[in-house]
């Protein structure tokens, strides 16, 4: 695991020239709106899939119902906006919220159950929230007719370009991914870590194990829901097919993709998957074939995620032997 | 109308019970939860329709071809994917991910190669109702029930009463011991997978000539499958069973009395309210908790 404790020159430069570059994307994509786009999805799925990492890569617990959590989200905001006229930015902070104690309740007493059994509870939690979506009491969400948010804006400013949103979103990606930082290097942070070693010795310790998973589930669900409030202000419109359980599997693919349990593996993941999914574009029929393929060679072939990948090849290029306990605390995951 | 619901709810509930039966083989034979469960189903399906309707094969043979077609495309599974996996030793969610993008793969190949439009049997009988009591019910209705209850009625002859059965059963139990005893645990697992398939097919096949055929027929069928499998006692062969027609009737009589918008949402949250309440199920299987 990435311990960002160990404080590294080679880290800050990459940091700073990962930010400049990121200041930079929009001077870069020059007038091309669809290239900026791309972008603004890569920023709303970087924050859910760190959302996604907090609870998978530290806690260990798994999630396949994550897509319920982006609609909330998403649903929360426009649904708080258009009927009370909430400020947008406040109806964001409230739905995210609102997943995270929806989150709270399902994880208190799903976290007695074990691995499988607690992906089938998030699948079941996810597919509620999805039939809740479609068949929605007085048709608060729209059902299958999708819903239409207004022009976004903050403070009385209104974003016209998706430059202007972009710069927004990069901001709200440094806050979170700030924000994660200090979660995983916190108290909190290390006794997710230990439960995710060990349970039972995390239990042994004094963690009290159902409250930091209730807290990881939590904190993860404002993430993703946050995530899913900012995807729905920069489509301006959500249709509930967006939020079936093949958009939670996207998430783990992204995390598992880039490698779990640190702050880069969940940016390398979203945007490489992100760039091949367009990139597979032009064969429309053929695309989910590809994806599933892919997938499959990527877990059979390269089981430490890209990110991982990479690392793997840095050490054995730099020698970098001391670098490998990534790799024990993998396999102690098992 | 209560008959024709209760019989409805019986064949629908053949139909989880059959794919929750093999949810339950697999997990006890390797522990490991297969999402493929429901498109096999559809592979199943598909492969009668082009038996069936295409060659022009009689029902009883494109019936046992398709099972035979899935018994080994379950095999190929364990033996080509997760058999390699887990020799990797890789974390279980990759295992996970790896059956869910399998499910991906026979999806879009099943939608390329006939096409994402419902494709329908040509019925299998010449009458087109039968009449039990004062019910009308379509004979392939009464086909799916007979034959899903011999299907369980065999499969547990065959797991308790022949050597391959009991070795099965032992490789499950406790590989170690069983593989020091002389039995070949790795091609019992895969002989476990091959036939949770063939079970998935006997579903398909049965479904098909009601439901007719579409790429993503066995999706939904394949996650409800897992209510009815916990419902009864995830690993539980018997409790499976019971599991799955239990949920059927219910899910029926919910859509029949209640409103069957609400008919896909029962499941779900019959599903979390066993694993919340009773994660052991009804017979009591083995309790699978964390601290």
């Amino acid at each position: 695991m990435d311990l960002p404790n160990r404080p590294k020159k080679n880290r800050t430069l990459l940091n700073i020239s990962l930010a400049a570059v990121a200041l930079l994307i929009p001077l870069l994509a020059g007038g091309q709106e669809y290239t900026l786009l791309l972008f603004c999805i890569i920023e709303v799925y970087i924050i859910a899939v760190s959302g996604l990492d907090i609870v998978f890569g530290y806690c260990g617990q798994i999630s396949l119902g994550h897509a319920a959590f982006y609609a909330i989200g998403a649903y929360g905001t426009a649904i708080l906006h258009n009927t009370f006229g909430l400020p947008i930015l406040l109806t964001m902070i409230l739905s995210a919220s609102l997943a995270a104690l929806i989150g709270a309740l399902l994880a208190y007493p799903a976290s007695k159950l074990v691995f499988h059994f607690l992906s089938l509870s998030t699948i079941a939690f996810g597919e509620i929230v999805y039939q809740f979506l479609i068949h929605s009491p007085g048709g608060i969400t729209k059902n299958f007719n999708g819903l239409f948010t207004q022009r976004f804006s903050i403070f009385g400013y209104v974003f016209r370009t998706n430059a202007a949103w972009y710069y927004f979103g990069l901001i709200c990606v440094a806050v979170f991914l700030g924000a994660k930082y200090y979660l995983v290097n916190s108290k909190t942070g290390r006794a997710f870590t230990a439960i995710r070693e060990n349970t039972h010795a995390a239990n042994g310790m004094g963690i009290n194990v159902r409250k930091y998973k209730v807290m990881a589930f939590a904190t993860s669900a404002f993430y993703t829901a946050f995530a899913g409030a900012m995807y729905i202000h920069l489509a301006s419109y959500v249709h509930p097919d967006t939020f079936t359980q093949r958009q939670s599997v996207l998430f783990l693919t992204m995390l598992l993709f880039g490698g779990s349990g640190s702050l880069l593996g969940p940016i390398f993941g979203v945007v490489s998957v992100e760039l091949l999914i367009e990139s597979l574009r032009a064969f429309q029929d053929y695309q989910v074939l590809i994806y599933g393929v892919l997938m499959l060679i990527v877990i059979v072939a390269l089981p430490g995620g890209l990110y991982g990948g990479f690392r793997d090849i840095a050490i054995l290029g730099k020698g970098f032997l001391k670098n490998h306990s990534r790799h024990r605390l993998d396999k102690g995951r098992e | 109308m209560l008959l024709n619901l209760i019989i409805a709810g019986l064949v629908l509930g053949s139909i989880y019970g059959l794919i929750a039966l093999g949810y339950s083989l697999i997990y006890k034979a390797s522990g490991l939860m297969s999402f493929v469960q429901g498109d096999i189903m559809t592979v199943g399906a598909y492969l009668g329709l082009t038996f069936y309707h295409i060659l022009k094969l009689p029902f009883a043979v494109s019936f046992l071809l398709s099972i035979l077609c899935a018994f080994f495309l379950g095999m190929l599974l364990e033996k080509g994917v997760i058999r390699k996996l887990l020799n990797k030793n890789v974390m279980p969610i990759y295992v996970v991910l790896a059956t869910i993008a399998i499910s991906y793969i026979i999806q879009n190949a099943l939608m390329l190669g006939y096409g994402s439009i419902t494709l329908f049997y040509p019925s299998v009988f010449n009458v087109t109702s039968v009449k039990v009591w004062a019910a009308n019910i379509q004979p392939e209705a009464l086909l799916c029930l007979g034959t899903s209850l011999v299907a369980m009625v065999l499969l547990h002859f065959f797991m308790t009463k022949t050597k391959l059965g009991t070795a099965m059963r032992a490789a499950a139990m406790d590989s170690v011991a069983a593989e020091s005893c002389g039995i070949n645990v790795s091609l019992s697992t895969g002989i476990t997978w091959g036939l949770s398939a063939g079970l998935a097919a006997i579903a398909g096949m049965l479904l098909g000539p009601m439901y007719g055929v579409f790429p993503i027929l066995g999706a939904t069928i394949g996650r409800k499958g897992f209510s009815g499998a916990v419902v009864g006692g995830y690993g539980n062969m018997y409790g499976s069973i019971l599991g799955g027609i239990l949920l059927g009737l219910l899910e029926t009589l919910v859509a029949g009395y209640v409103s069957s918008v609400y008919k896909n949402l029962f499941a779900y949250i019959i599903l979390l309210i066993f694993l919340f309440l009773k994660p052991t199920g009804i017979f009591n299987e083995r309790a699978i908790q964390d601290v």
